[in-house]
Protein backbone atom coordinates (compact mmCIF):
# COMPACT_ATOMS: atom_id res chain seq x y z
CA UNK A 1 0.00 0.00 0.00
CA UNK A 2 1.23 3.71 -1.02
CA UNK A 3 0.09 6.25 1.26
CA UNK A 4 0.13 9.61 0.00
CA UNK A 5 2.11 11.62 2.74
CA UNK A 6 0.14 15.20 3.85
CA UNK A 7 2.52 17.39 1.90
CA UNK A 8 4.64 19.25 4.89
CA UNK A 9 5.21 22.59 3.66
CA UNK A 10 8.96 22.73 5.12
CA UNK A 11 9.61 26.76 5.46
CA UNK A 12 13.75 25.30 5.00
CA UNK A 13 12.55 24.46 1.46
CA UNK A 14 10.43 27.77 0.75
CA UNK A 15 11.49 30.62 2.86
CA UNK A 16 14.94 31.52 1.30
CA UNK A 17 13.20 30.97 -2.63
CA UNK A 18 10.94 33.82 -2.09
CA UNK A 19 12.70 36.35 -4.11
CA UNK A 20 12.88 33.82 -7.05
CA UNK A 21 14.73 36.10 -9.67
CA UNK A 22 17.23 37.18 -7.28
CA UNK A 23 18.09 33.61 -6.07
CA UNK A 24 18.16 32.49 -9.83
CA UNK A 25 20.42 35.18 -10.31
CA UNK A 26 22.67 34.18 -7.20
CA UNK A 27 22.73 30.39 -8.23
CA UNK A 28 23.38 30.74 -11.58
CA UNK A 29 26.36 33.26 -10.90
CA UNK A 30 27.70 30.33 -8.16
CA UNK A 31 27.40 27.56 -10.95
CA UNK A 32 29.65 29.85 -12.92
CA UNK A 33 32.19 29.27 -10.59
CA UNK A 34 31.22 32.26 -8.34
CA UNK A 35 32.35 31.59 -4.95
CA UNK A 36 31.21 34.81 -3.04
CA UNK A 37 27.41 33.60 -4.73
CA UNK A 38 27.86 30.38 -2.96
CA UNK A 39 28.63 31.88 0.00
CA UNK A 40 25.07 33.98 -0.25
CA UNK A 41 23.77 30.30 -0.73
CA UNK A 42 25.31 29.19 2.29
CA UNK A 43 24.20 32.09 4.73
CA UNK A 44 20.43 31.25 3.58
CA UNK A 45 20.46 27.47 3.62
CA UNK A 46 23.01 26.87 6.38
CA UNK A 47 20.04 26.96 9.61
CA UNK A 48 18.61 24.57 7.63
CA UNK A 49 20.86 22.32 6.42
CA UNK A 50 22.41 22.33 10.15
CA UNK A 51 18.86 21.57 11.56
CA UNK A 52 18.37 18.36 9.32
CA UNK A 53 21.78 16.84 9.94
CA UNK A 54 21.43 18.01 13.58
CA UNK A 55 18.06 16.00 13.90
CA UNK A 56 19.27 12.46 11.53
CA UNK A 57 23.32 12.01 13.27
CA UNK A 58 21.07 13.40 16.66
CA UNK A 59 24.54 15.58 17.86
CA UNK A 60 25.18 19.50 17.06
CA UNK A 61 28.99 18.10 16.52
CA UNK A 62 28.44 15.55 13.94
CA UNK A 63 25.66 18.21 12.07
CA UNK A 64 28.51 20.89 12.09
CA UNK A 65 30.65 18.81 10.36
CA UNK A 66 28.39 17.20 7.92
CA UNK A 67 27.38 20.53 7.00
CA UNK A 68 30.58 21.12 5.56
CA UNK A 69 30.61 17.94 3.84
CA UNK A 70 26.97 18.56 2.48
CA UNK A 71 27.82 22.02 0.67
CA UNK A 72 31.02 20.87 -0.63
CA UNK A 73 29.03 18.24 -2.31
CA UNK A 74 26.18 20.72 -3.15
CA UNK A 75 29.53 23.15 -5.21
CA UNK A 76 30.76 19.92 -6.57
CA UNK A 77 27.12 18.69 -8.09
CA UNK A 78 26.15 22.80 -9.03
CA UNK A 79 25.91 21.88 -12.10
CA UNK A 80 22.98 18.53 -11.84
CA UNK A 81 20.69 22.03 -10.25
CA UNK A 82 18.84 22.26 -13.43
CA UNK A 83 16.22 24.96 -11.21
CA UNK A 84 13.01 22.45 -11.82
CA UNK A 85 12.61 22.39 -7.98
CA UNK A 86 13.77 25.27 -5.31
CA UNK A 87 17.34 25.40 -4.92
CA UNK A 88 16.61 24.89 -0.95
CA UNK A 89 14.26 21.90 -2.06
CA UNK A 90 17.21 20.79 -3.99
CA UNK A 91 20.21 20.98 -1.18
CA UNK A 92 17.92 19.38 1.31
CA UNK A 93 17.90 16.36 -1.36
CA UNK A 94 21.55 16.35 -1.42
CA UNK A 95 22.26 16.88 2.27
CA UNK A 96 19.84 13.67 2.83
CA UNK A 97 22.50 11.72 0.28
CA UNK A 98 25.32 13.03 2.33
CA UNK A 99 24.21 12.37 5.29
CA UNK A 100 22.93 9.08 4.62
CA UNK A 101 26.20 8.00 2.82
CA UNK A 102 28.02 9.46 5.93
CA UNK A 103 25.79 6.96 7.88
CA UNK A 104 26.76 4.02 5.61
CA UNK A 105 30.29 4.78 5.49
CA UNK A 106 30.48 4.96 9.26
CA UNK A 107 28.67 1.67 9.86
CA UNK A 108 26.09 2.82 11.77
CA UNK A 109 23.63 0.66 9.99
CA UNK A 110 20.26 2.58 9.46
CA UNK A 111 19.01 -0.96 8.45
CA UNK A 112 19.86 -2.19 12.61
CA UNK A 113 15.72 -2.29 13.87
CA UNK A 114 15.86 -5.07 15.90
CA UNK A 115 19.57 -4.47 17.30
CA UNK A 116 18.81 -0.77 17.42
CA UNK A 117 17.81 -0.66 21.50
CA UNK A 118 16.50 3.17 22.56
CA UNK A 119 18.22 4.33 25.66
CA UNK A 120 15.94 3.53 28.49
CA UNK A 121 16.35 6.89 30.55
CA UNK A 122 14.14 9.25 31.86
CA UNK A 123 11.95 10.66 30.57
CA UNK A 124 12.42 13.99 28.46
CA UNK A 125 8.99 16.35 29.86
CA UNK A 126 8.55 19.42 28.12
CA UNK A 127 5.68 22.27 28.76
CA UNK A 128 2.70 21.37 27.46
CA UNK A 129 2.38 24.19 25.72
CA UNK A 130 4.77 23.70 22.57
CA UNK A 131 6.58 26.40 23.29
CA UNK A 132 10.53 26.93 22.62
CA UNK A 133 11.91 24.89 25.68
CA UNK A 134 8.86 21.89 24.65
CA UNK A 135 10.59 22.32 21.13
CA UNK A 136 14.07 22.27 22.49
CA UNK A 137 13.04 18.80 24.45
CA UNK A 138 11.48 17.26 21.55
CA UNK A 139 14.76 17.39 19.73
CA UNK A 140 16.36 16.33 22.43
CA UNK A 141 14.21 13.57 22.75
CA UNK A 142 14.56 13.07 19.02
CA UNK A 143 18.65 12.98 19.54
CA UNK A 144 17.58 9.85 21.51
CA UNK A 145 16.31 8.02 19.12
CA UNK A 146 17.89 4.98 17.80
CA UNK A 147 19.75 5.50 14.96
CA UNK A 148 17.30 3.44 12.48
CA UNK A 149 13.86 4.60 13.99
CA UNK A 150 15.12 8.44 14.48
CA UNK A 151 16.09 8.49 10.69
CA UNK A 152 12.83 7.62 9.29
CA UNK A 153 11.41 9.36 11.74
CA UNK A 154 12.95 12.77 10.91
CA UNK A 155 12.53 11.78 6.62
CA UNK A 156 8.76 11.29 7.20
CA UNK A 157 7.60 13.34 9.73
CA UNK A 158 10.27 16.00 9.61
CA UNK A 159 11.48 16.09 6.03
CA UNK A 160 7.69 15.19 4.47
CA UNK A 161 9.25 12.46 2.64
CA UNK A 162 6.97 9.43 1.53
CA UNK A 163 7.02 5.83 2.79
CA UNK A 164 8.46 4.68 -0.79
CA UNK A 165 10.81 7.30 -1.50
CA UNK A 166 11.69 6.68 2.11
CA UNK A 167 11.86 2.77 1.33
CA UNK A 168 13.79 3.52 -1.68
CA UNK A 169 17.35 5.39 0.03
CA UNK A 170 17.38 3.19 2.88
CA UNK A 171 16.92 0.09 0.90
CA UNK A 172 14.09 -1.12 2.73
CA UNK A 173 10.84 -2.64 2.30
CA UNK A 174 7.44 -0.18 2.84
CA UNK A 175 6.78 -2.25 5.36
CA UNK A 176 10.18 -1.76 7.81
CA UNK A 177 9.83 1.98 7.15
CA UNK A 178 6.69 2.60 9.07
CA UNK A 179 7.93 -0.04 11.27
CA UNK A 180 10.98 2.28 12.30
CA UNK A 181 8.66 5.22 11.94
CA UNK A 182 5.42 4.08 14.61
CA UNK A 183 8.62 2.59 17.26
CA UNK A 184 10.12 6.33 16.61
CA UNK A 185 6.92 7.96 17.30
CA UNK A 186 6.05 5.41 20.43
CA UNK A 187 9.27 5.83 21.51
CA UNK A 188 9.29 9.90 21.19
CA UNK A 189 5.77 9.93 23.50
CA UNK A 190 7.21 7.62 26.10
CA UNK A 191 10.54 9.99 26.36
CA UNK A 192 8.46 13.31 26.47
CA UNK A 193 5.82 11.52 28.83
CA UNK A 194 3.19 12.90 26.31
CA UNK B 1 -0.05 -4.57 7.85
CA UNK B 2 -3.08 -3.70 6.69
CA UNK B 3 -5.41 -5.61 8.06
CA UNK B 4 -8.76 -4.19 8.83
CA UNK B 5 -10.65 -5.16 11.95
CA UNK B 6 -13.64 -7.69 11.32
CA UNK B 7 -15.32 -7.33 14.29
CA UNK B 8 -16.41 -3.51 15.42
CA UNK B 9 -15.45 -3.75 18.83
CA UNK B 10 -11.62 -4.63 17.84
CA UNK B 11 -9.29 -2.13 18.43
CA UNK B 12 -7.30 0.17 15.99
CA UNK B 13 -4.43 -1.46 14.57
CA UNK B 14 -1.51 0.15 15.13
CA UNK B 15 -1.48 1.60 11.25
CA UNK B 16 -5.12 2.96 11.75
CA UNK B 17 -3.71 4.65 15.02
CA UNK B 18 -0.78 6.89 13.36
CA UNK B 19 -2.62 6.87 9.93
CA UNK B 20 -5.27 9.02 11.86
CA UNK B 21 -2.95 10.99 13.97
CA UNK B 22 -1.00 12.13 10.65
CA UNK B 23 -4.09 12.07 8.45
CA UNK B 24 -2.39 9.89 5.69
CA UNK B 25 -5.23 6.42 6.64
CA UNK B 26 -7.38 6.24 3.42
CA UNK B 27 -10.66 7.68 2.98
CA UNK B 28 -11.88 4.31 2.96
CA UNK B 29 -11.10 2.90 6.24
CA UNK B 30 -11.27 6.22 8.21
CA UNK B 31 -14.71 6.03 8.07
CA UNK B 32 -14.78 2.54 9.65
CA UNK B 33 -12.07 3.45 12.16
CA UNK B 34 -13.28 6.53 13.31
CA UNK B 35 -16.67 4.94 14.14
CA UNK B 36 -14.74 2.69 16.44
CA UNK B 37 -13.59 5.68 17.96
CA UNK B 38 -16.60 7.18 18.55
CA UNK B 39 -17.29 4.04 21.05
CA UNK B 40 -13.67 3.39 22.70
CA UNK B 41 -12.46 5.79 24.91
CA UNK B 42 -8.93 3.77 24.73
CA UNK B 43 -8.45 4.05 21.26
CA UNK B 44 -9.19 7.90 20.82
CA UNK B 45 -6.56 8.70 23.58
CA UNK B 46 -4.45 7.02 22.29
CA UNK B 47 -4.75 8.61 18.57
CA UNK B 48 -4.94 11.99 20.60
CA UNK B 49 -1.80 11.63 21.94
CA UNK B 50 0.17 10.71 18.60
CA UNK B 51 -2.01 13.76 17.19
CA UNK B 52 -0.35 16.06 19.96
CA UNK B 53 3.09 14.58 19.09
CA UNK B 54 2.58 15.44 15.50
CA UNK B 55 1.93 19.35 16.20
CA UNK B 56 4.59 19.57 17.88
CA UNK B 57 7.18 17.95 15.54
CA UNK B 58 5.61 20.23 13.24
CA UNK B 59 6.39 23.22 15.25
CA UNK B 60 10.10 22.67 14.96
CA UNK B 61 12.10 25.39 14.26
CA UNK B 62 13.73 25.82 10.95
CA UNK B 63 17.05 26.04 12.72
CA UNK B 64 18.79 29.20 13.53
CA UNK B 65 22.45 28.06 14.76
CA UNK B 66 25.03 30.39 14.56
CA UNK B 67 27.08 28.73 11.61
CA UNK B 68 29.03 31.62 9.98
CA UNK B 69 31.87 29.86 11.58
CA UNK B 70 32.23 27.22 9.12
CA UNK B 71 32.18 29.17 5.56
CA UNK B 72 35.83 29.62 5.61
CA UNK B 73 36.65 25.92 6.00
CA UNK B 74 34.10 25.27 3.08
CA UNK B 75 35.43 27.98 1.19
CA UNK B 76 38.92 26.35 2.06
CA UNK B 77 37.57 23.22 0.65
CA UNK B 78 36.20 24.26 -2.58
CA UNK B 79 39.24 26.38 -3.54
CA UNK B 80 41.12 23.05 -3.02
CA UNK B 81 39.19 21.37 -4.70
CA UNK B 82 39.13 23.52 -7.85
CA UNK B 83 43.00 23.38 -7.50
CA UNK B 84 43.01 19.86 -7.31
CA UNK B 85 40.61 18.95 -10.09
CA UNK B 86 43.13 21.17 -12.38
CA UNK B 87 45.86 18.76 -11.57
CA UNK B 88 43.70 15.69 -11.67
CA UNK B 89 41.29 16.03 -13.68
CA UNK B 90 42.29 16.71 -17.06
CA UNK B 91 43.29 13.55 -18.11
CA UNK B 92 41.62 14.57 -21.19
CA UNK B 93 42.04 18.10 -20.96
CA UNK B 94 45.63 17.99 -20.33
CA UNK B 95 46.34 15.52 -23.34
CA UNK B 96 44.21 17.56 -25.42
CA UNK B 97 46.54 20.88 -24.09
CA UNK B 98 49.35 18.87 -24.94
CA UNK B 99 48.17 18.22 -28.29
CA UNK B 100 47.37 21.41 -28.71
CA UNK B 101 51.40 22.47 -27.55
CA UNK B 102 52.86 19.82 -29.65
CA UNK B 103 51.13 21.11 -32.64
CA UNK B 104 52.13 24.44 -32.04
CA UNK B 105 55.98 23.34 -32.05
CA UNK B 106 55.15 21.42 -35.09
CA UNK B 107 53.71 24.87 -36.85
CA UNK B 108 56.68 26.27 -35.63
CA UNK B 109 59.29 24.13 -37.54
CA UNK B 110 57.18 23.93 -40.43
CA UNK B 111 56.77 27.87 -40.17
CA UNK B 112 60.14 28.36 -40.16
CA UNK B 113 60.73 26.17 -43.47
CA UNK B 114 57.64 27.75 -45.44
CA UNK B 115 58.36 30.94 -43.91
CA UNK B 116 61.43 31.00 -45.99
CA UNK B 117 60.07 29.85 -48.99
CA UNK B 118 56.79 31.77 -48.91
CA UNK B 119 56.87 34.74 -46.69
CA UNK B 120 58.28 37.10 -49.14
CA UNK B 121 55.51 36.57 -51.94
CA UNK B 122 53.07 36.86 -49.29
CA UNK B 123 54.33 39.89 -47.68
CA UNK B 124 52.57 43.15 -48.45
CA UNK B 125 53.51 45.43 -51.34
CA UNK B 126 53.54 48.89 -50.77
CA UNK B 127 51.17 49.03 -53.77
CA UNK B 128 48.52 47.14 -50.97
CA UNK B 129 49.55 49.42 -48.12
CA UNK B 130 48.66 52.30 -49.87
CA UNK B 131 45.65 50.64 -50.90
CA UNK B 132 44.32 49.86 -47.13
CA UNK B 133 43.89 53.41 -46.60
CA UNK B 134 45.18 53.11 -42.78
CA UNK B 135 48.63 53.34 -43.17
CA UNK B 136 48.63 50.06 -40.96
CA UNK B 137 49.81 47.52 -42.65
CA UNK B 138 48.39 43.30 -41.94
CA UNK B 139 51.92 42.85 -40.37
CA UNK B 140 51.16 45.79 -38.24
CA UNK B 141 48.20 44.26 -36.96
CA UNK B 142 49.40 41.04 -36.51
CA UNK B 143 51.67 42.64 -34.21
CA UNK B 144 49.42 44.49 -32.62
CA UNK B 145 47.86 41.29 -31.50
CA UNK B 146 51.48 40.02 -30.23
CA UNK B 147 51.17 43.24 -28.04
CA UNK B 148 47.92 42.60 -26.81
CA UNK B 149 48.37 38.46 -25.68
CA UNK B 150 51.65 39.66 -24.15
CA UNK B 151 49.89 42.41 -22.08
CA UNK B 152 47.03 40.07 -20.99
CA UNK B 153 50.30 37.30 -20.56
CA UNK B 154 52.30 39.49 -18.27
CA UNK B 155 49.33 40.36 -16.06
CA UNK B 156 48.56 36.76 -16.15
CA UNK B 157 51.77 35.61 -15.12
CA UNK B 158 51.72 38.15 -11.81
CA UNK B 159 48.51 36.30 -10.67
CA UNK B 160 49.89 33.09 -11.33
CA UNK B 161 52.83 33.46 -9.07
CA UNK B 162 50.55 34.97 -6.40
CA UNK B 163 48.20 32.17 -6.25
CA UNK B 164 51.34 29.29 -6.59
CA UNK B 165 51.73 29.02 -3.11
CA UNK B 166 48.05 27.48 -2.79
CA UNK B 167 48.46 25.46 -5.79
CA UNK B 168 49.63 21.32 -5.70
CA UNK B 169 53.14 20.99 -6.85
CA UNK B 170 51.83 18.67 -9.49
CA UNK B 171 49.28 21.16 -11.14
CA UNK B 172 52.29 23.90 -10.80
CA UNK B 173 54.56 21.69 -12.74
CA UNK B 174 52.41 20.67 -15.37
CA UNK B 175 51.61 24.17 -15.72
CA UNK B 176 55.34 25.43 -16.01
CA UNK B 177 55.84 22.37 -17.69
CA UNK B 178 53.45 23.84 -20.81
CA UNK B 179 54.56 27.31 -20.13
CA UNK B 180 58.25 25.81 -21.16
CA UNK B 181 56.94 24.40 -24.32
CA UNK B 182 54.93 27.46 -25.46
CA UNK B 183 57.80 29.84 -24.35
CA UNK B 184 60.49 27.62 -26.78
CA UNK B 185 57.97 27.82 -29.10
CA UNK B 186 57.97 31.86 -29.03
CA UNK B 187 61.53 31.97 -28.69
CA UNK B 188 62.04 30.27 -32.28
CA UNK B 189 59.62 32.47 -33.62
CA UNK B 190 61.11 35.59 -32.31
CA UNK B 191 64.57 34.32 -33.49
CA UNK B 192 63.20 33.75 -37.01
CA UNK B 193 61.56 37.34 -36.89
CA UNK B 194 64.67 38.51 -36.20
CA UNK B 195 66.40 37.38 -39.20
CA UNK B 196 63.04 38.21 -40.91
CA UNK B 197 61.13 41.01 -39.35
CA UNK B 198 58.48 41.46 -42.18
CA UNK B 199 57.44 37.88 -42.72
CA UNK B 200 53.62 37.50 -41.82
CA UNK B 201 53.23 34.00 -41.47
CA UNK B 202 55.84 33.78 -38.37
CA UNK B 203 54.42 36.70 -36.68
CA UNK B 204 50.83 34.96 -37.05
CA UNK B 205 52.52 31.97 -35.43
CA UNK B 206 53.66 34.23 -33.00
CA UNK B 207 50.67 35.46 -31.84
CA UNK B 208 49.32 32.42 -32.12
CA UNK B 209 51.69 31.33 -29.44
CA UNK B 210 51.09 34.06 -26.85
CA UNK B 211 46.94 33.41 -27.27
CA UNK B 212 48.06 29.46 -26.59
CA UNK B 213 49.97 31.13 -23.24
CA UNK B 214 47.11 33.13 -22.29
CA UNK B 215 44.54 30.74 -22.73
CA UNK B 216 46.79 28.46 -20.63
CA UNK B 217 46.83 30.72 -17.59
CA UNK B 218 43.39 32.04 -17.93
CA UNK B 219 42.71 27.99 -17.51
CA UNK B 220 44.70 28.26 -14.13
CA UNK B 221 43.38 31.61 -13.04
CA UNK B 222 39.79 30.33 -13.61
CA UNK B 223 40.32 27.01 -12.21
CA UNK B 224 42.08 28.63 -8.68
Amino acid sequence: MTLTHRAIARPSVTANDVSAPLADDVVRRAQQGDVDAFAVLYRAHAPAVHALARRMLGSDGAAREMVQDIFVRAWERLGSFRGESAFGTWLHRVGVNVILNQLRVARRDVHRFTEDEPDDGAAIAGPPDGGVEARIDLDAAIAKLPAGARTVFVLYDIEGYAHDEIAQMLGLAPGTVRAHLWRARRLLMRYLDA
Amino acid sequence: MTASRTRFDAHLTEEERHGLADDSLPPDRRADAESHMAECAECTGDVARLHALMTRVQQLPEGSAELDALWPEIRSRIERGKIAALGTEPAVRRSRSQWRLAGIVAGVAAALLVAFLLGRESRPRADDVVASGNGRTPVASVADSSRVYQEEVQSLLEEFELRRATMRPATTATVERDLRIIDGAIEELNDALARDPDNPALRQLLAASYRQKRDLLKQVDNAS
